[in-house]
Protein backbone atom coordinates (compact mmCIF):
# COMPACT_ATOMS: atom_id res chain seq x y z
CA UNK A 1 0.00 0.00 0.00
CA UNK A 2 2.81 2.46 1.33
CA UNK A 3 4.90 1.43 -1.63
CA UNK A 4 2.21 2.65 -4.56
CA UNK A 5 2.03 5.73 -3.06
CA UNK A 6 5.66 5.93 -2.84
CA UNK A 7 5.62 5.15 -6.50
CA UNK A 8 3.33 7.12 -7.91
CA UNK A 9 4.75 10.05 -5.96
CA UNK A 10 8.13 9.31 -6.89
CA UNK A 11 6.90 8.86 -10.56
CA UNK A 12 4.79 12.46 -10.84
CA UNK A 13 8.42 13.75 -9.54
CA UNK A 14 10.61 12.79 -12.10
CA UNK A 15 7.74 12.64 -14.36
CA UNK A 16 9.57 10.76 -17.19
CA UNK A 17 8.12 7.32 -18.53
CA UNK A 18 9.90 4.96 -16.10
CA UNK A 19 7.72 1.99 -14.60
CA UNK A 20 7.14 2.72 -11.27
CA UNK A 21 8.63 -0.03 -8.75
CA UNK A 22 12.32 1.06 -10.61
CA UNK A 23 12.24 4.58 -9.63
CA UNK A 24 10.84 3.48 -6.02
CA UNK A 25 13.80 1.40 -5.96
CA UNK A 26 15.83 4.33 -6.69
CA UNK A 27 14.50 6.56 -4.01
CA UNK A 28 16.79 7.53 -1.41
CA UNK A 29 20.45 6.93 -2.45
CA UNK A 30 23.06 8.73 -3.32
CA UNK A 31 23.09 10.60 -7.20
CA UNK A 32 25.96 8.81 -8.79
CA UNK A 33 24.51 5.79 -8.10
CA UNK A 34 21.05 7.11 -8.81
CA UNK A 35 22.71 8.31 -12.40
CA UNK A 36 24.05 5.37 -13.27
CA UNK A 37 21.27 3.60 -12.26
CA UNK A 38 19.11 5.73 -13.96
CA UNK A 39 20.72 5.31 -17.26
CA UNK A 40 21.24 1.46 -16.74
CA UNK A 41 17.01 1.52 -16.34
CA UNK A 42 17.04 3.91 -19.65
CA UNK A 43 19.05 1.13 -21.75
CA UNK A 44 16.40 -1.60 -20.52
CA UNK A 45 13.50 0.75 -20.17
CA UNK A 46 12.32 -0.10 -23.94
CA UNK A 47 12.91 -3.69 -24.05
CA UNK A 48 10.61 -4.91 -26.90
CA UNK A 49 13.38 -7.30 -28.29
CA UNK A 50 11.16 -10.43 -28.76
CA UNK A 51 14.92 -12.52 -28.13
CA UNK A 52 15.16 -10.63 -24.58
CA UNK A 53 14.05 -11.20 -21.15
CA UNK A 54 11.69 -9.27 -19.81
CA UNK A 55 11.67 -7.96 -16.33
CA UNK A 56 8.88 -8.90 -14.22
CA UNK A 57 7.75 -6.21 -12.80
CA UNK A 58 5.76 -7.60 -9.81
CA UNK A 59 7.91 -10.58 -9.04
CA UNK A 60 10.64 -7.64 -8.75
CA UNK A 61 8.89 -5.48 -6.92
CA UNK A 62 8.12 -8.41 -4.15
CA UNK A 63 11.98 -9.24 -4.58
CA UNK A 64 12.68 -5.95 -3.74
CA UNK A 65 10.35 -5.46 -0.72
CA UNK A 66 11.70 -8.67 0.40
CA UNK A 67 15.06 -7.64 0.22
CA UNK A 68 14.41 -4.57 2.19
CA UNK A 69 12.72 -6.04 4.99
CA UNK A 70 15.34 -8.28 5.48
CA UNK A 71 18.00 -5.34 5.31
CA UNK A 72 15.97 -3.63 7.97
CA UNK A 73 15.38 -6.54 10.04
CA UNK A 74 18.91 -7.69 10.47
CA UNK A 75 21.19 -4.43 9.97
CA UNK A 76 23.63 -5.25 11.92
CA UNK A 77 24.78 -8.04 9.48
CA UNK A 78 23.19 -6.97 6.03
CA UNK A 79 25.29 -4.70 4.58
CA UNK A 80 24.03 -4.51 1.17
CA UNK A 81 21.03 -5.62 -0.52
CA UNK A 82 20.97 -5.95 -4.35
CA UNK A 83 19.46 -6.92 -7.67
CA UNK A 84 20.96 -8.75 -10.40
CA UNK A 85 20.50 -8.33 -13.73
CA UNK A 86 17.90 -11.23 -14.09
CA UNK A 87 16.16 -9.98 -10.87
CA UNK A 88 17.31 -12.28 -8.50
CA UNK A 89 18.12 -11.23 -4.58
CA UNK A 90 21.40 -11.00 -3.46
CA UNK A 91 22.04 -10.34 0.36
CA UNK A 92 25.72 -9.28 1.09
CA UNK A 93 26.33 -10.00 4.95
CA UNK A 94 29.52 -9.87 7.22
CA UNK A 95 30.88 -12.58 8.01
CA UNK A 96 29.96 -12.83 11.30
CA UNK A 97 26.25 -12.83 10.83
CA UNK A 98 26.29 -15.75 8.48
CA UNK A 99 24.32 -18.09 11.28
CA UNK A 100 22.13 -15.55 12.13
CA UNK A 101 21.31 -14.51 8.44
CA UNK A 102 20.78 -17.83 7.49
CA UNK A 103 18.77 -18.82 10.19
CA UNK A 104 16.82 -15.96 9.80
CA UNK A 105 15.52 -16.71 6.57
CA UNK A 106 15.36 -20.14 7.43
CA UNK A 107 12.89 -19.98 10.74
CA UNK A 108 11.00 -16.49 9.51
CA UNK A 109 7.61 -17.64 8.33
CA UNK A 110 7.54 -15.34 5.65
CA UNK A 111 10.62 -16.44 4.12
CA UNK A 112 11.29 -20.37 5.03
CA UNK A 113 14.11 -20.41 2.70
CA UNK A 114 14.68 -24.16 4.61
CA UNK A 115 16.43 -25.73 1.31
CA UNK A 116 20.28 -24.94 1.20
CA UNK A 117 21.12 -25.35 -2.86
CA UNK A 118 24.73 -24.88 -3.04
CA UNK A 119 27.65 -22.97 -1.23
CA UNK A 120 29.48 -21.24 -3.24
CA UNK A 121 33.46 -19.62 -3.31
CA UNK A 122 34.44 -17.03 -5.35
CA UNK A 123 38.49 -15.89 -5.18
CA UNK A 124 39.42 -12.32 -6.65
CA UNK A 125 42.47 -11.97 -5.33
CA UNK A 126 42.83 -8.36 -5.47
CA UNK A 127 40.80 -7.75 -2.41
CA UNK A 128 41.40 -6.87 0.95
CA UNK A 129 39.44 -10.45 1.76
CA UNK A 130 39.91 -12.20 -1.30
CA UNK A 131 37.53 -15.16 -1.13
CA UNK A 132 33.39 -14.51 -1.36
CA UNK A 133 31.45 -17.46 -0.01
CA UNK A 134 28.04 -17.18 -1.80
CA UNK A 135 25.13 -19.53 -0.32
CA UNK A 136 22.14 -20.60 -2.34
CA UNK A 137 18.67 -20.95 -0.89
CA UNK A 138 15.54 -21.93 -1.85
CA UNK A 139 11.90 -21.27 -0.54
CA UNK A 140 9.98 -24.36 -1.59
CA UNK A 141 6.97 -22.82 0.48
CA UNK A 142 7.11 -19.48 -1.51
CA UNK A 143 8.92 -20.92 -4.68
CA UNK A 144 11.88 -18.22 -4.42
CA UNK A 145 15.74 -18.60 -4.63
CA UNK A 146 17.81 -16.10 -3.00
CA UNK A 147 21.70 -15.57 -3.01
CA UNK A 148 23.67 -14.67 0.33
CA UNK A 149 27.07 -13.69 -0.21
CA UNK A 150 29.84 -13.13 2.70
CA UNK A 151 33.59 -12.68 2.30
CA UNK A 152 36.96 -13.61 4.10
CA UNK A 153 40.46 -14.65 3.24
CA UNK A 154 43.16 -17.17 3.50
CA UNK A 155 43.42 -17.04 7.30
CA UNK A 156 39.86 -15.99 8.22
CA UNK A 157 37.65 -18.51 9.45
CA UNK A 158 33.57 -18.38 9.18
CA UNK A 159 31.55 -19.44 11.07
CA UNK A 160 30.09 -22.93 9.45
CA UNK A 161 25.81 -22.85 9.04
CA UNK A 162 26.00 -27.16 9.55
CA UNK A 163 23.99 -26.59 12.66
CA UNK A 164 21.22 -24.41 10.49
CA UNK A 165 21.59 -26.06 7.08
CA UNK A 166 22.97 -30.06 7.14
CA UNK A 167 23.06 -29.69 3.55
CA UNK A 168 26.21 -27.38 4.23
CA UNK A 169 28.28 -30.41 5.41
CA UNK A 170 29.72 -31.35 2.65
CA UNK A 171 29.58 -28.05 0.57
CA UNK A 172 31.56 -26.65 3.45
CA UNK A 173 34.16 -29.33 2.84
CA UNK A 174 34.36 -28.96 -0.54
CA UNK A 175 35.25 -25.18 -0.36
CA UNK A 176 37.67 -25.71 2.20
CA UNK A 177 39.54 -28.24 -0.34
CA UNK A 178 39.34 -26.09 -2.99
CA UNK A 179 39.80 -22.54 -1.32
CA UNK A 180 41.52 -23.47 2.09
CA UNK A 181 38.70 -21.03 3.48
CA UNK A 182 38.58 -22.58 6.87
CA UNK A 183 35.25 -23.26 8.85
CA UNK A 184 34.77 -23.13 12.57
CA UNK A 185 32.97 -25.88 14.66
CA UNK A 186 32.60 -27.90 11.20
CA UNK A 187 32.21 -31.26 12.68
CA UNK A 188 33.84 -32.99 10.05
CA UNK A 189 35.84 -31.10 8.22
CA UNK A 190 38.38 -32.47 5.74
CA UNK A 191 39.21 -33.20 2.09
CA UNK A 192 36.53 -34.24 -0.85
CA UNK A 193 37.83 -33.98 -3.81
CA UNK A 194 41.44 -34.06 -3.77
CA UNK A 195 43.91 -36.95 -3.06
CA UNK A 196 45.31 -37.74 0.14
CA UNK A 197 48.45 -35.75 0.51
CA UNK A 198 47.68 -33.44 -2.02
CA UNK A 199 49.05 -30.03 -1.26
CA UNK A 200 47.60 -26.74 -2.11
CA UNK A 201 43.83 -25.27 -2.42
CA UNK A 202 43.36 -25.83 -6.67
CA UNK A 203 40.48 -23.31 -7.27
CA UNK A 204 42.50 -20.47 -5.71
CA UNK A 205 43.31 -17.83 -8.96
CA UNK A 206 47.16 -18.28 -7.55
CA UNK A 207 47.14 -22.08 -8.26
CA UNK A 208 48.37 -22.87 -11.73
CA UNK A 209 45.91 -24.40 -14.05
CA UNK A 210 48.53 -27.20 -15.12
CA UNK A 211 49.26 -27.90 -11.10
CA UNK A 212 52.58 -28.19 -9.07
CA UNK A 213 52.87 -31.95 -9.29
CA UNK A 214 51.92 -34.83 -11.81
CA UNK A 215 51.47 -38.30 -11.05
CA UNK A 216 51.95 -41.81 -12.96
CA UNK A 217 52.64 -45.27 -12.25
CA UNK A 218 56.44 -46.39 -11.70
CA UNK A 219 57.19 -49.89 -12.53
CA UNK A 220 59.88 -50.16 -10.79
CA UNK A 221 58.62 -48.95 -7.39
CA UNK A 222 55.13 -50.60 -8.34
CA UNK A 223 53.06 -48.14 -7.37
CA UNK A 224 52.13 -44.53 -8.10
CA UNK A 225 54.68 -41.54 -7.52
CA UNK A 226 53.83 -37.73 -7.48
CA UNK A 227 57.11 -35.79 -9.21
CA UNK A 228 57.44 -32.40 -9.85
CA UNK A 229 54.99 -31.20 -12.97
CA UNK A 230 57.67 -30.13 -15.84
CA UNK A 231 56.30 -29.23 -19.49
CA UNK A 232 57.63 -30.31 -22.28
CA UNK A 233 57.03 -26.91 -23.92
CA UNK A 234 57.25 -23.40 -22.91
CA UNK A 235 53.44 -22.31 -20.89
CA UNK A 236 51.48 -20.40 -23.88
CA UNK A 237 49.26 -17.58 -23.19
CA UNK A 238 46.26 -18.44 -25.26
CA UNK A 239 43.97 -15.51 -26.26
CA UNK A 240 40.45 -16.93 -26.05
CA UNK A 241 38.76 -13.87 -26.62
CA UNK A 242 37.95 -13.61 -30.28
CA UNK A 243 39.19 -9.67 -31.84
CA UNK A 244 35.32 -9.76 -33.58
CA UNK A 245 32.66 -8.13 -31.27
CA UNK A 246 30.19 -11.20 -32.03
CA UNK A 247 26.91 -10.24 -30.10
CA UNK A 248 27.31 -6.50 -28.99
CA UNK A 249 24.00 -6.47 -28.23
CA UNK A 250 24.52 -9.05 -25.32
CA UNK A 251 27.60 -7.31 -24.11
CA UNK A 252 26.89 -5.67 -20.55
CA UNK A 253 23.93 -8.00 -19.49
CA UNK A 254 25.27 -8.19 -15.50
CA UNK A 255 23.53 -5.18 -14.45
CA UNK A 256 23.74 -5.00 -10.66
CA UNK A 257 20.84 -3.20 -9.00
CA UNK A 258 20.18 -2.09 -5.31
CA UNK A 259 17.43 -2.79 -3.34
CA UNK A 260 18.13 0.05 -1.54
CA UNK A 261 16.98 0.68 2.49
CA UNK A 262 13.82 2.25 2.49
CA UNK A 263 13.09 5.48 2.85
CA UNK A 264 12.33 6.81 6.61
CA UNK A 265 9.66 9.41 5.64
CA UNK A 266 6.67 7.94 4.05
CA UNK B 1 56.25 6.23 8.98
CA UNK B 2 57.17 2.52 9.27
CA UNK B 3 56.70 1.92 13.01
CA UNK B 4 53.79 3.58 12.69
CA UNK B 5 52.49 1.02 9.92
CA UNK B 6 54.46 -2.07 11.87
CA UNK B 7 52.20 -1.15 14.99
CA UNK B 8 49.08 -1.21 13.00
CA UNK B 9 50.16 -4.25 11.54
CA UNK B 10 50.75 -5.89 15.13
CA UNK B 11 47.65 -4.24 16.84
CA UNK B 12 45.49 -5.55 14.11
CA UNK B 13 42.65 -7.57 14.98
CA UNK B 14 42.23 -11.12 13.61
CA UNK B 15 39.71 -13.47 14.58
CA UNK B 16 41.45 -16.90 15.44
CA UNK B 17 41.36 -20.50 14.26
CA UNK B 18 42.76 -22.19 17.60
CA UNK B 19 45.16 -20.26 19.09
CA UNK B 20 45.09 -17.15 20.95
CA UNK B 21 48.56 -16.91 21.64
CA UNK B 22 51.51 -18.10 20.46
CA UNK B 23 52.37 -20.32 23.20
CA UNK B 24 49.18 -21.65 22.96
CA UNK B 25 49.97 -22.60 19.06
CA UNK B 26 53.47 -24.04 19.85
CA UNK B 27 52.14 -26.13 22.65
CA UNK B 28 49.70 -27.21 19.30
CA UNK B 29 52.55 -28.12 16.89
CA UNK B 30 54.79 -30.23 19.97
CA UNK B 31 51.05 -31.96 20.19
CA UNK B 32 50.80 -32.73 17.06
CA UNK B 33 54.47 -34.05 16.75
CA UNK B 34 54.07 -36.02 19.89
CA UNK B 35 50.77 -37.79 18.54
CA UNK B 36 52.45 -38.11 14.91
CA UNK B 37 55.83 -39.93 16.61
CA UNK B 38 53.79 -42.29 18.84
CA UNK B 39 51.58 -43.15 15.73
CA UNK B 40 54.24 -43.94 13.52
CA UNK B 41 55.42 -47.78 15.22
CA UNK B 42 51.75 -48.75 14.11
CA UNK B 43 51.80 -47.21 11.16
CA UNK B 44 55.20 -48.75 10.01
CA UNK B 45 52.99 -51.98 11.54
CA UNK B 46 49.96 -51.19 9.35
CA UNK B 47 50.99 -50.45 6.19
CA UNK B 48 53.33 -52.42 3.90
CA UNK B 49 55.99 -49.68 3.37
CA UNK B 50 59.90 -50.40 3.29
CA UNK B 51 60.66 -48.13 5.99
CA UNK B 52 61.60 -48.59 9.40
CA UNK B 53 60.46 -46.93 12.49
CA UNK B 54 63.44 -44.75 12.99
CA UNK B 55 63.11 -43.61 8.97
CA UNK B 56 59.61 -42.19 9.55
CA UNK B 57 60.52 -40.48 12.72
CA UNK B 58 63.31 -38.51 10.62
CA UNK B 59 60.60 -37.83 8.25
CA UNK B 60 58.30 -36.72 10.58
CA UNK B 61 61.21 -34.20 11.98
CA UNK B 62 62.14 -32.94 8.61
CA UNK B 63 58.56 -32.28 7.72
CA UNK B 64 58.40 -30.45 10.97
CA UNK B 65 61.60 -28.35 10.61
CA UNK B 66 59.85 -27.36 7.30
CA UNK B 67 58.04 -25.05 8.64
CA UNK B 68 60.49 -23.85 11.34
CA UNK B 69 60.28 -20.14 10.54
CA UNK B 70 56.36 -19.83 10.69
CA UNK B 71 55.68 -17.24 13.25
CA UNK B 72 52.12 -16.08 12.27
CA UNK B 73 50.11 -17.55 15.58
CA UNK B 74 47.22 -18.17 12.44
CA UNK B 75 49.92 -19.72 10.16
CA UNK B 76 50.61 -22.17 12.44
CA UNK B 77 46.98 -23.29 13.25
CA UNK B 78 46.38 -23.87 9.37
CA UNK B 79 49.71 -26.16 9.09
CA UNK B 80 48.76 -27.98 12.40
CA UNK B 81 44.85 -28.64 11.34
CA UNK B 82 46.27 -29.88 8.10
CA UNK B 83 48.77 -31.89 9.71
CA UNK B 84 46.27 -32.82 11.81
CA UNK B 85 44.24 -34.26 8.83
CA UNK B 86 47.02 -36.10 7.06
CA UNK B 87 47.70 -37.87 10.67
CA UNK B 88 43.95 -39.41 10.48
CA UNK B 89 44.39 -39.70 6.99
CA UNK B 90 47.01 -41.95 7.88
CA UNK B 91 46.36 -44.09 10.28
CA UNK B 92 42.72 -44.68 9.63
CA UNK B 93 44.43 -46.41 6.45
CA UNK B 94 42.61 -43.61 3.95
CA UNK B 95 45.85 -43.37 2.35
CA UNK B 96 47.07 -46.10 0.40
CA UNK B 97 51.10 -47.50 0.12
CA UNK B 98 51.97 -44.72 -2.52
CA UNK B 99 50.49 -42.19 -0.55
CA UNK B 100 52.45 -42.75 2.30
CA UNK B 101 55.64 -42.58 0.11
CA UNK B 102 55.49 -39.69 -1.02
CA UNK B 103 56.66 -38.08 1.72
CA UNK B 104 60.38 -39.73 0.82
CA UNK B 105 60.11 -38.45 -3.00
CA UNK B 106 62.47 -41.22 -4.17
CA UNK B 107 61.43 -40.74 -7.53
CA UNK B 108 62.46 -36.86 -8.56
CA UNK B 109 66.10 -36.19 -9.32
CA UNK B 110 67.77 -33.48 -8.37
CA UNK B 111 67.91 -30.76 -10.34
CA UNK B 112 71.59 -30.48 -11.26
CA UNK B 113 73.70 -27.41 -9.28
CA UNK B 114 77.28 -27.14 -10.51
CA UNK B 115 78.45 -26.70 -14.69
CA UNK B 116 79.49 -30.55 -15.28
CA UNK B 117 76.15 -32.24 -14.41
CA UNK B 118 74.68 -29.44 -15.99
CA UNK B 119 76.45 -30.08 -18.82
CA UNK B 120 75.77 -33.96 -19.28
CA UNK B 121 72.11 -32.94 -18.41
CA UNK B 122 72.11 -31.03 -21.38
CA UNK B 123 70.69 -28.04 -20.01
CA UNK B 124 72.52 -24.40 -19.59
Amino acid sequence: MASNILRKLSGSLIGVGLSGSRVSQTFNIAPTVLSRRLSSEAQTEAETRPTIRKHDEVARAHVTDFGRYVAECLPKFVQKVQLTGTDELEVLVAPEGIVPVLSFLKDHHNAQFTNLADIAGVDVPSRKYRFEVVYNLLSLRYNTRIRVKTYTDELTPIDSVNDVHKAANWYEREIWDMFGVFFADHPDLRRILTDYGFEGHPFRKDFPLSGYVEVRYDDAKKRVVVEPLELAQEFRRFELNSPWEQFPNFRDTSVIEEAAPAPEKK
Amino acid sequence: MATGRAAQVVTRQVRPILSVSHNEARSRALALYKAWYRQIPHIVNEIDIPKSTKQCREKLREEFAKHKDVKDVRVIDMLIIKGQMELKETVQKWKQVGHVMNYWKETVNKKPTDFLSKFLEGKD
